[in-house]
């Protein structure tokens, strides 16, 4: 018997089984986000959002029509006198268009793509050299004012922890109530394949008399934008 | 920590009247616990569903301890279908041997390390440095105690002990940076060191808050963002996990994330929730090239059978029982000797580490705080009793007829004194005037004689002839 069949074996008699009651039932997660489509219902989910990311130190920028993202991107690396950005494939969103905006702005972009050895470590150096990371969030929890990141090898997870400030951007039909809701609309699919982050503010601590500091290892800035579909 | 522990009974007596005596303390835990209690009285209250998701969390536990050989077969299973490697330990030794020898196999010199209480409990850190690694804690807490070659004092905030002015002196002294105490300096500047030495690290260990048998990911919450650096950059990852951890279904996860963080640190959410399955995958930037998972039996199967002890294994580790405890509170964390301190540390230190804790669960005064605070409702003083009881079992019996013989002689002359109150009062004059000498501190902490009994368990005597104080705290 092997040592794992061993343990297993203690468990087992040690659990001296009662009665059997059935496991309490769950839905079936979709794995497929359903948008959000009443208008009404969006906004209420976005400010409820806004206003918990500002509660745990987050800044949000408001709601922008995808066309108007890229200028309030450049804008925003322009406010923090960004030289460098980084900027991961986007879910909804044309990053690309973003990139060649700040370009032509003048702020140097690094894209991920590389994944040899050597090319992983001069990446990651150059991430944690850069001055803002930006991403698209797969969803957002209004309740808690949380961005679901999932990394990619488009998108990777360094993105939102190496450089010092982020720009989390999310489609507001992929704004959800609450963590059960974003969990489920996430789907266990992607939480076998991918990393999967969810991200409350920005990086803190209050291991010094319990006082919060921000940005002990991740980022200390995080900005937030949503994106209102269906433009017309 | 020294390999051969002094008698633990003087042990934690000495330790928790050291702790005690120190008004600077008593006055730093009352700031950060007070500071805590506040936040989560604040997250209950406007947080509606707050006592449902509790027994709701507590439900998903009971059913998953219940079935856990099964639940424990099923993350083994999805763990390695999603690439990584699981070993099952039985003890401290062998979860220590096998990360000994992964870290060996990918030549690793420096490792990194993500908060875990787990790894505290299996005294990693000095095998690693034994086997010739350096290691270093990254949350700041950890940090901070690993830099004065401590014990963490609490299981959430591990640098509850010291003040600013203390981590000032110690960064000064350790880092060769300019004395301050201010926390956002200090932070910057464990921020800067500890950058540098993840981008060099080979080797990622972190303990494991949920894992989810149904899709094989480990789930690791926090609010620094080291969690995620240690599992994200070195090629590789080693997650620590008691077999306790095991949840069925990525459904039950959001009950636990609703009331764990709140009770915890008083906030809705923790900074990060990291979901990790496995390795990376082709063509991914980040991620370890290789991954292990080590669950760790330790004494838990041996909790599991006693149906007192059991629902031991539901706690979440959130740390709010220590906050919220008043001999906590006045002794603070190392007194108690175990990386696990306080309520909690009281009921599972015994079945971890056995005689060296056998003293703790009279470590209380079973007012019953902890089982009000606790998010999974754990009947934390009915398995103080418990493990009391085993304990007194476990001594040599009482002598009862003599004693008892003893006790009534005892009360027959105090009847016969009491009938002659002028007698009595100077009987009692005369007395306190011969205790006197034996007072320390306005209290008599060793008692000749036949009243020796009453102080041979550290229960202190109120001095004859000194006013009793009103003690200070809670009113």
């Amino acid at each position: 018997m092997s040592a794992f069949h061993k343990i297993i074996a203690t468990v087992k008699s040690a659990i001296e089984r009662s009665p059997r009651t059935a496991p309490p039932a769950h839905p079936a997660s979709p794995g497929v986000i359903v948008p959000v489509t009443h208008d009404a219902r969006r906004a209420e989910l976005i400010s409820q959002f806004a206003r918990e990311l500002e509660a745990v130190g987050g800044a949000f920028l408001g709601i922008f029509s995808p066309d108007e993202v890229r200028a309030r991107t450049v804008a925003l690396a322009r406010d923090i006198g960004a030289h460098t950005a980084a900027i991961g494939a986007g879910v909804t969103l044309d990053t690309a268009a973003v990139a060649r905006a700040l370009e032509q702005a003048g702020i140097a972009v690094i894209r991920p793509g590389a994944s040899g050895d050597a090319e992983r470590a001069s990446y990651r150096e150059r991430l944690a050299g850069c001055d803002l990371g930006i991403v698209e969030a797969n969803a957002g929890i209004a309740a808690t004012g949380t961005l679901a990141v999932i990394g990619t090898s488009a998108s990777p997870n360094s993105l939102t922890l190496l450089p010092p400030a982020n720009l989390i951007i999310v489609n507001a039909d992929r704004m959800r109530a609450d963590l059960a809701a974003a969990v489920s609309a996430i789907g266990a699919e992607t939480f076998t394949t991918k990393r999967v982050a969810l991200i409350t503010g920005p990086s803190r601590t209050a291991d010094i008399e319990k006082m919060i500091v921000l940005g002990v290892h991740g980022p200390r800035k995080l900005y937030a934008l949503a994106i209102w579909p269906n433009e017309v | 920590m020294a390999a051969a522990k002094p008698d633990p009974i003087p042990d934690f007596l000495e330790t928790s009247r050291k702790g005690v005596a120190d008004a600077d303390l008593r006055r730093k835990l009352e700031n950060s616990t007070g500071r805590h209690l506040e936040h989560v009285a604040h997250m209950r209250a406007e947080f509606p569903g707050y006592d449902g998701e509790r027994d709701v969390a507590r439900r998903i536990k009971e059913d998953a301890i219940g079935r856990l050989d099964e639940l424990l077969i099923e993350l083994k299973q999805k763990l390695e279908a999603n690439g990584c490697t699981v070993f099952v330990a039985a003890d401290a030794a062998e979860a220590r041997d096998y990360i000994i020898k992964i870290a060996r196999k990918a030549s690793a010199r420096h490792v990194v390390k993500g908060k875990s209480m787990t790894t505290e409990e299996i005294d990693l850190n000095p095998a690693l440095q034994a086997a010739g690694m350096e290691v270093v804690e990254t949350d700041l807490g950890e940090y901070i105690v690993q830099l004065r070659r401590e014990r963490p004092s609490h299981i959430i905030t591990p640098a509850i002990h010291l003040s600013k002015e203390d981590i000032g002196q110690l960064f000064a002294d350790q880092l060769g940076i300019a004395y301050t105490a201010e926390p956002e300096a200090l932070t910057a500047a464990a921020r800067e060191r500890l950058r540098s030495i993840f981008l060099g690290a080979d080797l990622g260990v972190t303990g494991v808050n949920f894992a989810i048998a149904e899709t094989g990911t480990l789930v690791l919450i926090e609010n620094e963002g080291n969690g995620r650096l240690t599992s994200t950059l070195p090629e590789t990852f080693i997650a620590v996990m008691g077999i306790e951890k095991v949840i069925p279904k990525l459904a039950d996860l959001s009950h636990f994330l609703e009331i764990l963080a709140r009770t915890g640190t008083g906030q809705k959410l923790t900074t990060y929730t990291n979901f990790i399955s496995g390795p990376r995958r082709e063509g991914e930037l980040d991620g370890p090239r290789a991954m292990h998972v080590v669950i760790l039996d330790n004494g838990r199967s041996a909790m599991l059978a006693d149906p007192v002890m059991r629902e031991a294994l539901y706690c979440l580790r959130c740390g709010a029982c220590l906050n919220v405890c008043p001999v906590y509170r006045r002794i603070g964390g190392h007194a108690y000797n175990s990386p696990y301190p306080g309520p909690i540390g009281s009921i599972v230190s015994p079945n971890l580490f056995g005689s060296a804790a056998a003293k703790l669960p009279f470590a209380s005064t079973l007012c019953g705080a902890c089982r009000d605070i606790c998010p999974v409702k754990i009947d934390i003083p009915r398995i103080l009793l418990h493990l009391r009881w085993k304990e007194t079992q476990a001594q040599p019996p009482t002598k009862w007829p003599a004693d008892a013989r003893r006790t009534r002689a005892g009360v027959r002359r105090f009847a016969r004194m009491a009938r002659h109150p002028r007698t009595l009062r100077l009987l009692s004059r005369i007395g306190g005037w011969m205790l006197r000498p034996f007072a320390r501190d306005r209290y008599l902490r060793r008692m000749p004689g036949p009243f020796k009994n009453w102080t041979r368990w550290g229960r202190d005597f109120p001095a004859p002839g000194a006013r009793r104080r009103k003690p200070r705290g809670e009113g």
